[in-house]
């Protein structure tokens, strides 16, 4: 196989994972701010995950970004490994 | 002579018909006639200029604990509501084993931010276990009517003890399940709550999360028998899909047992715009079948409120505000101090100052916040002090220890372009008020009089009128109460007579009467005149009565 091929199969898999669209900040029904993230599925569906102010900041910093625009075009992965670090810490 | 004659008001039956002007007497606690020239009763209220409406019922309420200690529900009195329904969300405080007590203190305390002192410092009246039990103990000294719902959780916690928040219940629990809420039925309660949501003080589950389908299945089988009572339901609200798979289950229920159920909250926000309408359409659809699947919607906006000790996503759009507040406490006490970092973090918020997004914020407590600041905006505080907005924001939690927190008015469930058309929907129940509970966070109190100046006067998606049928009748025909909800001789004489000019909420305040010194806030009411319960002033001209003719109703 060769190196092009390589890159196009990893393209591929990239475009089969669910990524993050973008993020919106919105009203809890508790008065707290919570995160409202966009997730593109393969399929084409968008669809939401609502995240508290702990798994919010869990996720930014798993991204390594502190911009909440810096979230779009990341795996969806990251807000496991975000959630998964705020529920241990 | 009639006990009491309101003269001349424009009487607005609840039925949504156009007000007529008209006199409405009153006899031993009922409405006696509606008409013109009653004469003078032995006591007369003049209401010239003013509505003479049915007193407003709310149907989601958490004051099973405050009834203890304060009869009126303050201060939803004030603002017209004549009843309430406490013990939604599968929480209430009967049937309750001794035993079982500090369980439910502690979910109580999670839920709706009580002190543990507003339980041990008022309970002496906790004499109850029983549901009937509890009726009397607030009975007597209630000015507001109560119609109380029964907790799914405290079905299970009295019958598998610790065992409710652990597994599923047996065949034999489910069938003394079925017996105890049959008796809490009988004993007045006004139907079932259960939450799919909710935790308690530990972070776990409350007991009707552990419930299968089997189980609720065989508890509104019992509403069913017992003459068709309510369920009310938290579901997943924070996901739409799964709160369209609530409402199937819902309306399955419903058509099965032949009974009403409505579930709360439903919130329109403008990062999930689809949400709220996709679930009013599958509720329209479920109608369409025959069920009765309510939804209950706010009429207020969500303030959203935050403080530095508890890093808020609301800051989350300014990056040098994140590298600071994500640090832990004693680091971000520093950094916050630190005038190189303020600047930088000031810098964030552009050329204003942070005018622009902190300049509105309120100041509005948390334990240390200075009084003079409490209640007023950033902005001004700011000028005063001869800073920008955003610099006051970081100086002022500095110097009191981060504890200060900031309300942003309106953070969603605002866009009155939106929400005026669903709370006019036929299919909406308004509600999901929460009275009673979150304490700590927002004021609970006053939807009644933002649906009047919000959606009568400023928007105009509901005449005076349907606003008043939205509130009194819809919600006594929803939950099957039948003696009141309506301007009709014959009824309870459940009054108000407000000012449809003016009747409005009043600006959130800081109060200090929970039992052990406990904060909540509240808001007051303007443009209400007087209001009467069972044919008894329970307030008039501003100031609450020491008369006690509320009841428990169903
Ligand atoms: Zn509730």
């Amino acid at each position: 196989m060769s190196a092009d091929g390589a890159v196009v199969r990893t393209a591929e898999a990239i475009a089969r994972e669910a990524i993050i669209v973008g993020a919106e900040l919105a009203a809890a029904h508790d008065g707290q701010a919570e995160l409202v993230v966009s997730i593109r599925y393969p399929n084409g569906v968008v669809g939401h995950v609502l995240l508290d102010a702990d798994a919010g900041y869990a996720l930014m910093r798993s991204c390594e970004i502190d911009d909440l625009g810096g979230l779009a075009g990341q795996s969806w992965r990251k807000i496991l490994e975000g959630v998964k670090t705020c529920s241990t810490s | 002579m009639f006990d009491i004659v309101i003269r001349n008001g424009l009487v607005v039956d609840g039925e949504g018909g156009p007000g007529v002007l008209a006199d409405l007497a009153i006899q031993d606690g009922r409405i006696a006639a509606i008409g013109q020239n009653l004469g003078e009763g032995k006591q007369t209220l003049d209401a010239t200029g003013r509505v003479v409406a049915p007193g407003f019922i709310d149907p989601h309420t958490h004051f099973d604990a405050q009834l203890l200690w304060d009869g009126q529900a303050r201060p939803a009195l004030e603002h017209g509501v004549t009843s309430v329904i406490p013990g939604n969300c599968s929480l209430s405080l009967a049937p309750l084993k001794i035993a079982d007590r500090a369980t439910v203190v502690g979910m109580f305390q999670q839920i709706e931010e009580m002190p543990p002192e507003a339980f041990t410092e008022k309970f002496a009246k906790w004499t109850w276990e029983d549901f009937a039990g509890y009726c009397a103990a607030i009975e007597p000294d209630l000015a507001i009517n109560v119609a109380p719902l029964v907790g799914h959780s405290l079905i299970r916690l009295w019958v598998m003890g610790a065992e409710s928040q652990q597994r599923a219940a047996t065949a034999d629990e489910i069938v003394a399940m079925q017996a105890l809420l049959r008796q809490c039925l009988r004993d007045r309660a006004i139907g079932l709550s259960t939450s799919f949501v909710d935790v308690d003080a530990n972070g776990r589950p409350v007991p009707s999360r552990f419930a299968e389908f089997a189980e609720l299945d065989a508890l509104c089988q019992v509403l069913g028998e017992e003459g068709g009572k309510m369920l009310q339901v938290v579901p997943e609200f924070y996901d739409a899909d799964i709160t369209i798979a609530r409402i199937d289950q819902l309306a399955d229920f419903s058509l099965k047992h032949g009974i009403p159920t409505t579930f709360s909250p439903v919130f329109d926000s403008h990062a999930t715009p689809k949400a709220a309408p996709r679930i009013l359409d599958r509720v329209a659809e479920q109608f369409a079948r025959g069920a009765r699947v309510w939804p209950q919607m706010q009429t207020r906006p969500i303030d959203i409120s935050f403080s530095m000790l508890n890093p808020s996503l609301f800051l989350a759009r300014l990056p040098r505000w994140v590298r600071v507040l994500r640090q832990p406490l004693e680091q971000r006490i520093a950094a916050l101090n630190d005038p190189a970092t303020r600047a930088s973090m000031i810098a964030d918020c552009g050329p204003d100052g942070g005018e622009a997004m902190f300049g509105r914020l309120v100041v509005r407590g948390g334990d240390r916040a200075p009084e003079a600041y409490v209640g007023r905006r950033l902005g001004d505080i700011a000028r005063e002090r001869g800073e920008g907005a955003a610099e006051a924001a970081i100086k002022i939690s500095c110097e009191n220890g981060l504890d200060v927190a900031f309300l942003a008015a309106n953070g969603g469930h605002d866009d009155t372009g939106r929400i005026g058309p669903m709370l006019a929907n036929p299919l909406v129940h308004i509600g999901a008020s929460d009275g009673g509970a979150h304490l700590a966070s927002f004021s609970t109190y006053g939807d009644t009089g933002y649906l009047f100046s919000e959606f009568v006067r400023a928007s105009g998606d509901f005449t005076l009128e349907q606003a008043v049928k939205k509130i009194t009748a819809d919600t006594a025909d929803i939950w099957g109460i039948k003696d009141r909800g309506r301007l009709k001789p014959g009824l309870a004489a459940d009054v108000v007579v407000f000012d449809a000019d003016t009747i409005a909420r009043l600006e959130e305040r800081p109060v200090h009467d929970v039992p052990g010194n406990g904060l909540r806030y509240i808001r007051s009411a303007t443009g209400v005149d007087a209001v009467l319960v069972n044919g008894a002033v329970v307030y008039a001209d501003g100031a609450y009565t020491d008369a006690r003719p509320g009841a428990i109703c169903n």
